[in-house]
């Protein structure tokens, strides 16, 4: 058995080095390392689209990516591990999708000073620990989540709005919170209501999408909201579960919809159900980014890109946007589309105070209008709120 | 001589024949495929590095299994006992102390006894309680699991996150150093070879393998000699979740830096797996390891090389298994008659 | 019919068992095949009745020769064989059993069943579960069955172990009438007195060869001449003046083993020899184990010199032989000589090949073991385990607890065993044995002890009994000591 297998290795030696690392000539190589499935179709997927839209809009560029990176799917690989395996296929600019690879990030980018990195929703170029080959961008999400909610409190008839949220931290806080301002906002100010007939609820499953025997099921999570008098639910994680169990709700003859999050096309998976999607498109971001690795003007920034205001669904200018799905219905659209056109030209800002904490805390006062840093680490959910706001 | 030589072979080909197919169904060029393997598992000292460093909590697992074989046991528990070697070690390094050797030195030792505490609870639930030692271990892999997440979302949680992600990395001084020609621990692998090397001995040349033996093979002959089955089998538990503590130490102080719910990344049952098809012989174990942790590590290749999906590779590590399993049964049918 | 074996040979790997062997049996008789163990008695009989293949030779059958494809086409060609564990299906009923895999031609099987029982005066009940039959009924079961399938050779091997004496004289007559119905019956046996109240013709077998043959009338010296080249002599009695009571029992209730042993109190005293007879699982092998300390007593107490017995306060002091050498007794898969490394009184931590060697060595010599210090104690035959049992043996015990001590041995071995264990009781050491033979108890123990049903019904010196009162205590008839 010993010397056999002593041969296996000596052979598998021999072909990998015959084996010539085959580089394409000039291309420059970009890759995408994805938490999820690359068809998601949700965060990762939106990921990997917009990968594809920047190969063609800038000739010469190559994307090369992994998905399912995440120790559940990929039992012991590291971060900085497939960092090495993307570099040896020659990738230049390595963009990592995840909150999740943080730390790994940091690590692989002191570790390879000559490639460009770029960590989505990270903040060490913020906070000034990132070293000069690393960058962060995010999308201004706050913006999709407040029509989102918006579009929830225009169509709910139990006055009960739930929010399936992945893990706790600044950044699932502020969008959370987010969807509640736009909730709140319609609620009272467009329909008139009064405030304490709005319930809204966040329940967390712990972590971007559900792993079994880990997280909660986002499944059972939206099922509970649906069977207690919620009936519109907000999904706040990768994929799509709670517009599918909207869908078969629906199909139950409830009347309940849900509002899925991330990835343009989301509302395929069950349009009769969906309310509308807020999602990133990392298009700007990306083609911004490459720009500056290929062109050398690489400086360390830290990217909240927001939308086009005047074009909210442009593929090349609006790096958030929201699309209205098949179920809102018409006079509700009506409403929305007018709080759109508020927000958009600034009439309407939300993160305005007297704004208080879940625990009554102040947050902003009277008249304070909130500063990026102020919206990008928030303490905690809102008053109002219903849900944990940080770990126990 | 021959007999194995030409079984090793039908082997091989059996694996091969059953691989390619595999591979062609899934519409896979199977040359490339194997290509890519071989190479992701070996083409630069990077990945040599990788492969050991999967290696590693694989033997350490499978020696520590044979303890438990030889004994007549089935340490299903494994995998949570590497679990908490994992939690052993983790809340050793957030203690402070002396030096930054000192605590690795603990928290390695934390994840040994924190393991062997887990086997010998699933002993004793075995000697004391009459519980099969595999719904015992089972039930302790779950109680582990949950442990696990428990101390992730609550008590070792980030600073104001709520994540199932893991817990903060601890600061690069805690880390096992590393090699300068790849990423992978060198006191992990030397640990790994001081474990096969004392298993080897403590097996065939002491007292210990010898009770083990005269345990396993006849408990009522054995207790006329005047052996305890029961505190063997209890020392054999603790032997081999020491081993299996000190392969999630490892994971934390070496791989890792942290703890994630994920931290066994199943090497436990993989190790019974490796274990079993090494005929619960040392020899084989760090052989066949290195083979599964190969496959591990070059099947990232198949995705980002052929746009494959990697879950393949554990369809190929089912067919090993399978083509062993078969080769095994033939052989085993074709066995000359009698011998007594 | 008329069976003819010529040159038969069968190897196991290097174990040439049997070395061309060639008999005759012919239709109408009783045919003994006699042997000391590992004569190579069972392997002949296996080959001949399909069980395995043999290496080379012919086999003919009324002239004809034949080669099987295993036990069920011998017995279609009319071969049926009586092995010493039945093959039978405990969870099913009489009946059950025996219509298994029977053609009964239209008719009723109950009918038939019966017919057939009362012609060879069995007495069997056809509803009861075979579990709860005798070794005795189930063997007359498995007799009825062959003769119901037509069998016309039956070859029983070793079918007077574990049966009474009564069921002897019934399977006796029954072999008698089918053997003048014209069919052929060979008996394998090492029991020099069943072959020759039986047999009508022998062979004798000696380490895989024909030693001789015999006929009618069958004498004692000539077979025994012929099994062993000499006539062992039976062993001294050991004669000792009994001393004190070493190890009590007091109202010992403890399970195991068919009845249990229910409130046994009894003393054994420094240097005496007790028997212990009854029926197998009347309760002798639960004393022994309770005894030794190996089960724990539901009630009472259980004193070795005047303390409780726990598990380790008389390690070495009192010693357990179990009649199952390979289930209980040894370890297989080691060697003799790692059996002794597990008995040295302080095993060291670091082993090597040396380590026990000379204790194996000498214990090998002393007990004229066949085997080497490397051989695996599986590959020993059972007079050669038992012997290693022996050489197991602590130096000095208090106690020594046997049970069937030479269960399966030929006379040479039994008695070389009961040689060795003359020096232990010369030493002063208690024996306590158990056997189902009482030819054995009488010879060998100063005290009887009897047991039916889990009870102690006779406790008595074996220079004040006799057969008979023996027989029907054990038959738990009154004796007056029964409770």
């Amino acid at each position: 058995m010993r010397t056999r297998s002593l041969a296996f290795v000596a052979a598998a030696l021999a072909v990998a080095l015959a084996a010539a690392p085959a580089l394409a000539g000039d291309a420059f190589r970009f890759g995408l390392l994805l938490v999820g499935p690359h068809n998601d179709r949700g965060w990762s997927q939106a990921h990997y689209e917009a990968g594809r839209h920047v190969e063609k809009t800038l000739p010469g560029t190559q994307m090369v990516y992994i998905d399912k990176v995440n120790p559940a799917d990929r039992p012991g690989i590291t971060i900085p591990q497939l960092v090495d395996d993307l570099v040896d296929k020659g990738c230049r600019l390595i963009i990592a999708n995840s909150d999740d690879m943080k730390d790994g990030v940091l690590q692989a980018a002191q570790e390879h000073p000559d490639v460009y990195f770029v960590h989505v929703s990270g903040d060490h170029a913020l906070t000034g620990t990132a070293p000069p080959n690393l960058s962060n961008l995010m999308g201004r999400m706050e913006y999709g989540k407040m029509i989102a909610g918006a579009a929830a409190a225009l169509t709910t008839r139990t006055g009960k709005i739930g929010y399936v949220g992945p893990l706790i931290n600044d950044e699932t806080r502020r969008l959370t919170a987010s969807c509640y301002l736009g909730a709140r906002y319609a609620w009272e100010k467009i329909l008139g209501r009064p405030a304490k007939d709005l319930e809204f609820r966040v329940s967390w499953i712990g972590f971007w999408f559900n792993i079994p025997g880990v997280t909660a099921d986002p499944t059972q999570v939206s099922q509970n909201f649906f069977d207690n008098g919620y009936d519109v639910v907000v999904s706040g994680i990768d994929t799509t579960e709670a517009l599918v169990v909207a869908d078969q709700k629906r199909k139950q003859g409830k009347a309940v919809w849900a509002i899925p999050y991330d990835y343009e096309g989301a509302c395929d998976t069950a349009p009769d159900a969906c309310l509308g999607v807020p999602y990133f498109n990392w298009v700007p971001g990306y083609t911004e980014l490459l720009r500056q690795a290929r062109e050398g003007t690489w400086k360390s920034t830290w990217l909240w890109l927001g939308p086009d205001r005047k074009d909210l669904n442009n593929k090349e200018t609006s790096s958030v946007g929201f699309l209205p799905g098949p179920a809102l219905a018409p006079e509700a659209k009506a409403k929305l589309d007018a709080f759109v056109r508020d927000l958009a030209a600034g009439k309407t800002n939300l993160f305005q105070g007297p704004l208080n904490y879940q625990d009554g805390s102040p947050f902003l006062a009277a008249g304070e209008t909130a500063s990026d840093r102020q919206i990008w680490y928030m303490k905690q959910l809102l008053q109002g709120m219903e849900g944990q706001s940080s770990a126990k | 001589m021959t007999r194995a030589a030409v079984r090793y072979g039908v082997t091989a080909l059996v694996l091969v024949a059953f691989t390619t197919a595999v591979l062609l169904l899934a519409g896979a060029p199977p040359w490339d495929a194997y290509r890519s393997l071989a190479v992701g598992a070996f083409g630069s000292w990077g990945r040599l590095a990788r492969v050991l460093t999967v290696w590693v909590p694989l033997t350490l697992c499978a020696c520590g299994l044979l303890y438990t074989f030889r004994i007549g046991l089935w340490n299903i528990g494994v995998e949570g006992q590497v679990v908490m070697g994992a939690i052993g070690a983790t809340w050793a390094l957030r203690h402070p102390a002396p030096s930054a050797p000192v605590a690795v030195a603990g928290a390695l030792a934390a994840g040994v006894v924190l393991g062997a505490a887990w086997a010998y609870a699933a002993g004793l639930l075995k000697t004391r309680g009459g519980v099969n030692e595999i719904f015992a271990g089972l039930g302790l892999n779950f109680v582990a699991q949950g442990f696990v997440l428990w101390l992730i979302f609550g008590p070792w949680k980030r600073p104001g996150v709520a994540s199932m992600s893991g817990t903060a990395p601890f600061p690069p001084e805690l880390w096992l150093p590393t090699a300068s020609w790849g990423r992978v621990a060198p006191v992990a692998v030397a640990l790994a070879v001081v474990a096969v090397a004392a298993t080897a001995a403590l097996l065939a040349r002491t007292r210990v393998g010898l009770h083990l033996s005269a345990v396993g093979r006849n408990p009522r002959a054995a207790a006329l000699f005047g052996l305890s089955p029961a505190r063997n089998m209890l020392l054999a538990m603790a032997l081999g979740g020491g081993l299996a503590g000190l392969a999630g130490a490892l994971q934390v102080a070496g791989v890792y830096h942290r703890l994630i719910p994920a931290i066994s990344s199943g090497y436990g049952y993989l190790g019974l797996l490796v274990a079993m098809l090494a005929g619960y012989r040392l020899a084989p174990v760090p052989v066949i390891a290195l083979f599964f942790a190969a496959l591990n590590v070059g099947s990232i290749q198949l995705p980002l090389v052929l746009e494959v999906d990697s879950s393949l590779s554990g369809v190929i590590q089912g067919a090993v298994v399978l083509a062993v399993l078969v080769v095994h049964g033939w052989s085993a049918r074709r066995a000359p008659e009698g011998t007594p | 019919m008329h069976i003819q074996l010529v040159d038969i040979h069968k190897r196991f790997g290097a174990v040439h068992a049997n070395r061309g062997i060639s008999l005759s049996v012919g239709a109408g008789t009783i045919h003994g095949v006699l042997g000391e163990n590992g004569a190579g008695k069972s392997t002949l009989m296996k080959i001949v009745a399909g069980f395995l293949p043999k290496t080379s030779g012919e086999i003919r059958l009324d002239g004809e020769a034949v080669s099987y494809r295993g036990p069920a086409d011998a017995t279609r060609r009319g071969i049926g064989m009586l092995y010493q564990d039945p093959l039978d299906f405990p969870a099913l009923t009489v009946l059950e059993n025996f219509r298994f895999g029977l053609e009964t031609a239209g008719r009723d099987p109950r009918a038939l069943l019966a017919d057939l029982a009362g012609r060879f005066g069995f007495d069997l009940p056809p509803d009861r579960v075979v579990e709860r039959l005798t070794v005795g009924e189930r063997q007359q079961l498995e007799i009825l069955r062959l003769v119901a399938r037509n069998v016309r050779t039956l070859i029983l091997d070793e079918p007077t172990t574990g049966i009474s004496a009564t069921q002897k004289d019934v399977l006796f007559a029954a072999l008698r009438r089918l053997a003048d119905e014209g069919r052929s019956v060979i008996l394998v046996s090492h029991k020099l007195e069943d072959v020759q109240v039986l047999c009508d013709r022998v062979t004798v077998l000696r380490e895989g060869r024909v030693a001789g043959e015999a006929e009618r009338p069958l004498r004692t010296n000539d077979l025994l001449g012929l099994m062993f080249g000499t006539v062992p002599h039976p062993p001294p009695r050991c004669e000792n003046p009994a001393g004190t009571p070493v190890l009590r029992l007091d109202g010992v209730s403890a399970p195991g083993g068919r009845a249990g042993l229910r409130d046994c109190t009894v003393a054994i005293r420094r240097g005496e020899v007790v028997g212990l007879a009854g029926v197998e699982g009347s309760g002798q092998g639960v004393f022994l184990r309770v005894a030794a300390g190996m089960v724990r007593p539901r009630r009472g107490r259980v004193l070795f010199e005047d303390a409780p017995l726990g598990r380790r306060a008389a390690a070495g002091r009192v010693a357990f032989l179990p009649t199952d050498r390979l289930g209980e007794g040894l370890v297989p898969g080691l060697t003799v000589r790692e059996h002794f490394v597990l008995r040295l009184p302080r095993v060291p931590f670091l082993l090597d090949r040396a380590t026990a060697g000379p204790d194996a060595r000498a214990g090998i010599d002393r007990l004229s073991i066949r085997g080497t210090p490397g051989t695996p104690v599986e590959a020993l035959s059972g007079g050669n385990q038992q012997r290693l049992l022996l050489a197991l043996l602590p130096e000095r015990p208090a106690v020594l607890l046997l049970e069937n001590p030479t269960r399966g041995l030929d006379l040479e071995s039994a008695h070389g065993v009961w040689r060795e264990l003359q020096r232990y009781c010369d030493a002063g050491t208690a024996l306590v044995f158990s056997s189902p033979e009482l030819d054995e108890i009488l010879l060998a123990a100063d005290r009887i002890l009897v047991f039916h049903n889990g009870r102690m019904v006779l406790d008595t010196p074996a220079s004040r009994t006799t057969p008979d009162e023996l027989a029907r205590a054990i038959a738990g008839l009154g004796t007056g000591a029964a409770a």
